[in-house]
């Protein structure tokens, strides 16, 4: 067994450093769970019961479908504000669905509101977990990538960063000029991913240019299309939580969704034939190219599939309510489904004109190692 | 012709014509991806239990990912396998911290939507919360496996003695490049799935202690957790599959 622990590339310091990363994130953990500070509510802990949770009437709708409401009574001690020390006692009403109502546990951690002297739940603390779920995965990545773990994360933060300014700068713009800012964001974001990740050389720069060319040329024959069909059957007011016109919203969405997965494919494509080209340096441009459109074709289709799943996924929650609700599979198509269809079908378009594209250019990464080897001979 | 119809037989011609059989058997993948989906929402629907629906819809929806999505049999092969594992142990740490989070269900930003619907429809939203969560994770996974196998088998076809050590070697280098930017496939699924999400908080300025709060932002970084979790475990998973793979080969070749 030890023998077969040896084998997976993890070594001694990988495991010294992510220990340190795990003792920083657990204490970081433990201060979000007791922080009160810069919370827009008041902050309370469930002390206990006052009584046992009572049924209060089990519910069939118009379509049999029965469920539960509870009613429970909680004691909470609140910890911040005006009313800091005292123990209140609060009732919560949820559904045994906790469709959008919370089943509260002693012990945890809760906002409240005060409405006067009067506290009401608002929702659990839930700061902490997103703490706990960041350092798991931070421990695991110094131990699987060592330390590149650290260009990941500062990749990944800047990213995150950028991109907020990208959308504080197009609701400052009141939203007029979306696709030209998120247009923006692409060319910035994956420039600075590319290079922090892979550094400044050629390779990264055929990796950008491909990446580009791949996320612009999709978008303009989806948009093509959508404007020779009429958008007929596109349903935008279906679009989640539209603030404002819902149709470059969407567009700004599929420009952004594809981004990463066109960067990763035409990474994945362009490293591994720069591989190959080291190991065989005197591999032909055909047996290259072919190369290229074998690794493409494996990992085309998985990719395309990594974004539906997040574009679909998503839609779970209501398309089930539609379907519970009003039994009708046509119209929860429409309202719950269509849009992350449409999302990933502009992806996948995206996704398999990256193939040849990269590729092509990887055939200039080829060109230059034979010079520089004759240059040497 | 609509939109959604004009897309579909678009991509058909461009898969077919950069990818050949393999592209096509992809856009069935695609295509079978969308049907499982809409299949697990209307047997959830009609009221299968949701633990049934993932144990029997996870390895279908792994099953379509990898074995149509390459056309070698030997990076299926060990893909699924890595990937079925993978997905198991992620769904411990699933199940752990959604517990704490509580963050299935509709957040506060969809009282529009909900207005009119009625709530009480006897299905636990934590539990399909959990079920989102894992689905979500799954193409990421199964797409780091392929890519993996692929890129480590196609340098096996291409210099088949290579030694134990050098391969180990180049396969850390092709995960350190995949898993760079696997993030950003990942990363910027997220963005733009969620920029409605994003552009709210900022319209509505809400402050970062209400963001971290939130129950759909929450849920969305959590599940961009996972995902990254899962592609990490992912890369080491097959490099020691296909390390032990050359290890057998080469001792079979000496003896």
């Amino acid at each position: 067994m030890w023998s077969k622990i040896k084998d997976i590339p993890f070594n001694k310091a990988r495991i010294i450093a992510a220990s340190i990363v795990a003792v920083v994130g657990i204490v970081l953990t433990l201060l979000a769970f007791f922080n009160v500070n810069g919370l827009p509510n008041e902050v309370a802990t469930i002390s206990g019961n006052t009584k046992p949770t009572v049924l209060l009437q089990k519910t069939t709708d118009e379509f049999e479908h029965n469920d539960e409401k509870y009613r429970q009574y909680l004691d909470i001690k609140v910890l911040t504000g005006t009313h800091a020390g005292k123990t209140f006692q609060v009732t919560n009403d949820y559904l045994a669905s906790q469709l959008n109502t919370e089943d509260y546990k002693v012990g945890q951690r809760v906002l409240v509101s005060f409405d006067g002297a009067k506290p009401g739940l608002v929702s659990p603390k839930r700061d902490w977990v997103l703490v706990l779920a960041l350092t798991i995965m931070c421990v695991i990545l110094v131990m699987v990538v060592g330390k590149k773990s650290f260009l990941i994360m500062i990749s990944m933060i800047l990213n995150m960063v950028l991109f907020y300014f990208f959308v504080v700068f197009d609701v400052a713009e009141n939203s007029t000029k979306v696709v030209p800012i998120y247009s923006l964001a692409v060319l910035v974001l994956s420039l600075l991913s590319l290079a922090l990740v892979q550094g400044i050389h050629k390779k990264m720069w055929l990796t950008w240019f491909a990446t580009i060319i791949g996320v612009f040329t999709s978008f303009l024959i989806c948009w093509g299309v959508m404007q020779l069909t009429h958008e007929s059957g596109i349903r935008y007011e279906a679009v989640d939580f539209a603030t404002q016109n819902p149709k470059t919203l969407f567009l700004a969405q599929a420009l952004i969704g594809v981004l990463g997965a066109v960067m990763d494919e035409a990474t994945d494509i362009i490293s591994s034939l720069s591989e190959l080209i080291e190991h065989q340096p005197t591999i032909s441009l055909k047996q290259l190219w072919q190369s290229g459109r074998t690794i493409g074709q494996e990992i085309m289709g998985p990719l395309i599939n990594v974004l539906v799943l997040i574009f679909m996924a998503e839609a779970l929650p209501m398309t089930i309510l539609l379907i519970r609700d009003l039994n009708t599979i046509n119209y929860t198509f429409e309202f719950a489904l269509s849009i992350g269809i449409l999302q990933s079908l502009i992806s996948a378009i995206g996704i398999v004109l990256t193939v040849p594209i990269a590729t092509g250019f990887s055939l200039l990464l080829r060109k230059g190692k034979v010079v520089e080897s004759g240059v040497v001979k | 012709m609509s939109t959604l119809g004009a897309l579909l037989l678009l991509l058909l011609i461009l898969i077919t014509i950069v990818g050949g059989k393999t592209g096509l058997k992809s856009y069935l993948s695609i295509v079978l991806n969308f049907a499982l989906i809409i299949l697990v929402a209307v047997l959830i629907g009609i009221g299968t239990n949701i633990l049934l629906v993932g144990v029997i819809f996870v390895p279908l929806k792994l099953l379509t990912i990898i074995y149509l999505g390459t056309h070698d049999n030997r990076v299926a092969k060990i893909s699924f396998l890595i990937a079925m594992a993978i997905s198991a142990g992620l769904f411990v740490l699933i199940l752990i911290l959604e517990y704490f989070a509580q963050a299935g269900g509709f957040g506060d930003q969809s009282g529009e939507e909900l207005v009119g619907l009625s709530l009480n429809i006897g299905i636990n939203y934590q539990d399909l919360g959990i079920l989102v969560a894992v689905f979500s994770t799954l193409g990421a996974i199964a797409e780091a496996a392929v890519a993996m196998s692929a890129g480590m088998l196609e340098l096996l076809v291409q210099k088949s003695d290579i030694s134990l050590a050098s391969l180990k070697r180049s396969g850390t280098k092709i995960g350190e490049d995949i898993l760079g930017t696997a993030l950003n496939t990942i990363l910027f699924g997220m963005f733009g799935s969620f920029l409605p999400l994003f552009i709210w908080f900022i319209r509505l300025h809400y402050s970062i202690g209400r963001v971290v709060n939130d129950k759909l932002f929450v849920s969305a970084a959590l599940i961009m957790v996972y995902s990254i979790v899962g592609v990490l475990l992912t890369i080491p998973a097959v490099i020691y599959a296909v390390g032990r793979k050359q290890k057998l080969a080469n001792e079979e070749r000496n003896n």
